[in-house]
């Protein structure tokens, strides 16, 4: 058992918690309350106004006193006010400064000895197929040869995506119950659902084509799991989301997407570490031209097409009901 | 043969053209939303089916017709009933405008 320590209050941890609970820090609230009794004082000897020197001089000191706090936090924010700008604008200059210098010493633009024409193009059109099993080589490049750049750039949509969701979320409850023009739309359109009814599993279908021929033809997880997103954006519109929820509400969201990433990432950490570390990978890469081919690649796209999928809902779900 | 089947696929196409300049003269001219509305539908439906008809009948029946028979349908779905469902958001949030123009059964 763990025991709460006796200066717990003055800690820096429990400082930064009340901060995180919106409560107001320990000394501000001492001070707010120490001035506001001294001014129910003053007023109740206001009343039998005997001393009033006594409490013209409180009162004096006392706003002397505020005063004084007042101005010292007003100095504080202004110097900091200034060195940021001071700052602002020094980081500027100095980030133009070095862009300009690094531009000077580009190669020209065009000429055959520029460090972009080098043997990496040819090697992925010549050994592509043969190292990564990939009949579409540009799949091959951006999952097996440069799938580090790819995963950085997954991490940055990722990134965005939550902080987006973040934003979208943070919707009082006053501002929820406000009615919207939403309650005004036309609901159960026949005519649309019947047309969802016949187009969805045609999307769908297609959708998953994508993504599972994504190493044999144009296409892949970015791409397939965005017409699955919008299959499913169709079947909420045309249906409602009391439908939807009953098979994909927030929690299989969550747990598709965080397994999702999960095994994507994992999966291209063992590329990475059998890579950097010359070991053999031992994951056959079968013939090329059948669908259980190259390698991790197969489900590293079926990965990414559930993740990109489950975005695309999410946003749609925020925007249209304000939550998951 | 050939001659037959070039002439019908042009005239399919070219008919297919005029569709859509009606269709895109109908989209300026007109001043009332859902006339507008009207006349872009035309060309979505019937100039994009008579195009796809000429292609059809230029290249003859192969897989290539079969996919842009299917081409056809997913947009004859797909468009008109976006169509329709534009209309009716038109018709519910500007009641005024709608009201005045035409008749509206409720």
């Amino acid at each position: 058992m763990s025991r709460m320590r006796n200066d717990y209050e003055s800690t820096l941890w429990s400082r930064i918690e009340k901060f995180v609970n919106g409560e107001e820090p320990e000394q501000t609230m001492k001070r707010k309350k120490k001035s506001r009794a001294s001014y129910e004082q003053v007023k109740r000897e206001d009343v039998f106004m005997e001393d009033i020197l006594l409490r013209m001089e409180r009162r004096e000191e006392e706003s002397f006193l505020e005063k004084v706090e007042e101005y010292g936090e007003k100095r504080r924010v202004r110097r900091y006010e200034r060195i940021y700008r001071i700052l602002a604008v020094f980081l500027c200059f100095t980030v133009m400064a070095v862009l300009l210098v690094t531009v000077s010493y580009l190669p020209p633009f065009g000429n055959p000895d520029n460090p972009a024409n080098n043997e990496v193009i040819e090697r992925y059109i010549e050994k592509g197929l043969q190292e990564t099993g990939t009949v579409n080589v540009v799949t091959g490049m951006i999952l097996n040869y440069r799938g580090f750049d790819t995963m950085g750039e997954t991490h940055v949509l990722f990134i965005a995506a939550t902080s987006v969701t973040i934003l979208l979320l943070a919707v009082s409850e006053k501002d929820k119950k406000r009615a919207s023009d939403r309650s005004f739309e036309p609901k159960n359109d026949i005519i649309l659902q019947k047309a969802a009814k016949v187009l969805v599993p045609v999307i769908f279908m297609f959708g998953i084509y994508v993504i599972m021929n994504g190493h044999l033809s144009p296409g892949g997880g970015f791409s397939g799991g965005a017409m699955i997103g919008a299959g499913m954006i169709l079947y909420a519109g045309a249906f409602g989301f009391a439908k939807t929820d009953r098979i994909f509400n927030g929690h299989v969201i969550k747990i598709a997407k965080i397994s999702a990433l999960c095994l994507y990432v994992s999966s291209l950490s063992y590329y990475f570490y059998t890579g950097a570390n010359g070991i053999e990978n031992h994951i056959p890469l079968g013939t090329p031209g059948n669908l259980f081919s190259s390698g991790l690649i197969f489900f590293i796209n079926i990965f990414v097409g559930t993740e990109v999928a489950c975005t695309m809902y999410t946003f749609y779900a925020l925007f249209r009901r304000g939550g998951l | 043969m050939e001659w037959l089947r070039f002439i019908a696929a042009a005239i399919l196409i070219l008919l297919g053209l005029i569709m859509e300049l009606i269709a895109v003269f109908g989209v300026y001219r007109f001043k009332f939303v859902l006339n507008r509305m009207h006349s872009a539908a035309i060309g979505d439906t019937l100039a994009l089916g008579l195009v796809i008809a000429g292609l059809i009948v230029m290249k003859g029946f192969s897989l290539v017709s079969l996919k842009l028979l299917f081409v056809l349908f997913c947009l004859w779905v797909a468009s008109s009933v976006s169509g329709h469902v534009l209309s009716r958001m038109e018709v519910t949030i500007d009641e005024e405008d709608v009201h005045k123009n035409c008749e509206v059964q409720e």
